[in-house]
């Protein structure tokens, strides 16, 4: 037997989302309340994403957190065949996609579960979905509106 | 303002390469340095290295007097790395420039590598996913090939562009590599072959994509002044222009138009006095497929959404309206990000040299590089004209 070999890093794909490493912390807790939301700036109420703490146009640092819509559309989508990265290639393929949010100037990035590319077309209805990893943190997807599992 | 000239040239083998950084760093340096048998290593004042991942891929913080140790050289004057991801290595020659000009360094050594391939594909993917925005774009499993396949299917659905276009200019840049021995992939395809290879993120298949490369680049650059020392022709940079706009990518300007690279092709053509007309062929950023179509149409080769046409009707090879990627590209050479800016400088360079095989000679007084890196939210530009 060699010397052990033991690793980790501090950081995988996921942001750290507690109060003690970042200021956005109210994010991650309202995703954890089923609630998809960035930050306004107080001053100049320009809607920003992602949530800020500093408002890049006005130079103001007082924000608001404000609710995003839970549906949108989908404006372009491809899947993930091969080379997914670290921690992902289990789940290939996978959709992922840019959803224009309903009636607010907010676009997104996101994955695009319970649905296959050939399935997809641009402008196809999406609902939000929370996702909870296994340490407590929590990310966003979507899925097509009108799945089962899509709430209501 | 002093002129400032490539004046020498080293590259190393491309490919999946049984060597580490270090070792590829001085394999390029050993090519250029026997490209240029007047130069004494004790005059090079400057080194500039364009790294982009080392960090992450080999596990090296800090390369730049790692490689000046690996050339022989104690550089006194300006010693600094350059990480643009993609575009490291055109950055590096533009500092390189932009000190020479100021004074601050007379005879500068770039030099651009990466180890991309390691024991783990998936770290080297996710090194790569960390280029862009990881918390928010990375995190959803959003990497260059997923997002250029975004931006595909927005060209595709906003102008008609086609698989078979796409693949065409697959099917050039291959032929090119084809007699082009430091390409990782020098060899032809045909267009079945490429519309009918891996699915990796559609609607781009894997010879949509370029690959992921082990490789160096070197160049020596210095002033008019000191520049027929070192070669019978020298190669001036004429014109140089950079833009960037946007980091998230739902927050870029546009998918489907490269705002960045018509304002940085704006700047360069005007600073060198000339037009995309006069240019005698030209490196383009060719990462993907789609990204060689719509630099023809940013670069104002043919109308926004003809790109795909342009490529077909063969304006984009030797012959055409400005022959593009004569290397073979980053779809025949391979992409090892630092080193891919400063080696599509050393093809312009040894074009104008004549130091490139007969068939896919051109030649000529003017060349254009543009390099553009992350999710295409910064292009760098360089026209080079031809001395001596
Ligand atoms: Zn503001």
């Amino acid at each position: 037997m060699g010397e052990p070999q033991e690793w980790h890093f501090a950081f995988d794909f996921y942001p750290l989302q507690s109060p003690e490493h970042t200021r956005i912390w109210p994010f991650f807790q309202h995703l954890k309340e089923g609630r998809l939301t960035t930050t306004r700036c107080a001053k100049c109420s320009s809607l920003l994403w992602q949530p800020r703490v500093v408002c890049p146009h006005c130079n103001a640092d007082a924000m608001e957190w404000v609710d995003l819509p839970r549906h949108g559309r989908i404006y372009a989508f491809t899947a993930v065949y091969a080379g997914a990265p670290l921690g992902l290639e289990k789940d290939v393929p996978f959709v992922v996609a840019i959803v224009e949010l309903d009636g607010v100037p907010v676009k997104v990035v996101a994955r695009i579960d319970e649905a296959r590319y050939e399935d997809l077309k641009i402008g196809d209805p999406v609902t939000l979905k929370i996702v909870e990893l296994a340490d407590g943190r929590v990310w966003f997807r979507f899925v097509p509106t009108g799945k089962p599992s899509s709430p209501a | 303002m002093r002129r400032v000239a490539i004046v020498g040239t080293g590259l190393t083998k491309w490919g999946v390469r049984n060597a580490t950084y270090k070792e590829l760093v001085q394999e390029a340096g050993k090519d250029l340095f026997d490209d240029v048998p007047n130069l004494d290593k004790k005059h090079v004042d400057s080194l500039f290295v364009g790294s982009a991942l080392v960090d992450r891929l080999a596990f090296q913080a800090y390369p730049a007097p790692l490689v000046a140790e690996q050339l022989g050289l104690t550089p006194s004057r300006m010693v600094m790395r350059t990480e643009m991801a993609c575009v490291s290595g055109q950055s590096a020659i533009r500092v390189a420039w932009a000190s020479i000009v100021a004074g601050l360094s007379d005879v500068a050594v770039v030099v651009g590598a990466e180890k991309m391939n390691t024991p783990n594909m998936a770290e080297t993917q996710a090194s790569m996913a960390c280029v862009l925005d990881r918390e928010w774009d990375g995190v959803n499993g959003l990497n260059a090939p997923p997002y250029f396949a975004l931006i595909a299917q927005r060209h595709m659905h906003e102008y008609g562009t086609t698989e078979e276009q796409l693949a065409e200019v697959s099917v050039k840049n291959h032929d090119y590599a084809a007699t082009n021995p430091y390409a990782h992939y020098p060899k032809r395809v045909s267009r079945e072959k490429v519309l009918s290879s891996a699915k990796i993120a559609p609607p781009l298949k894997l010879l949509d994509c370029s690959g992921i490369t082990d490789g160096a680049a070197a160049v020596l650059m210095t002033h008019e002044g000191l520049a027929k020392k070192y070669t019978d022709t020298p190669v001036f940079v004429e014109g140089l222009g950079q833009a960037q706009s946007g980091s998230l990518v739902v927050n870029l300007e546009s998918l489907t138009t490269w705002h960045p690279l018509r304002r940085a092709a704006q700047e360069a053509f005007k600073m060198a006095g000339v037009t995309i007309r006069d240019m005698d062929l030209a490196e383009t950023h060719d990462c993907f497929t789609i990204s060689e179509i719509m630099e023809y149409e940013d670069l104002g080769l043919c109308e926004k959404g003809q790109g795909g046409q342009f490529v077909m009707d063969g304006q984009s090879r030797i012959g055409g309206t400005l022959p593009t990627n004569l290397r073979g590209g980053l779809l025949g050479c391979g992409h090892p990000l630092g080193a891919t800016g400063v080696a599509q400088a050393i093809e312009i360079v040894r074009q104008f040299k004549a130091q490139v095989p007969e068939d896919r000679y051109v030649g000529g007084e003017w060349g254009l590089c543009h390099n553009l890196s992350g999710n295409a939210n910064n292009h760098a530009l360089m026209v080079l004209r031809r001395g001596g």
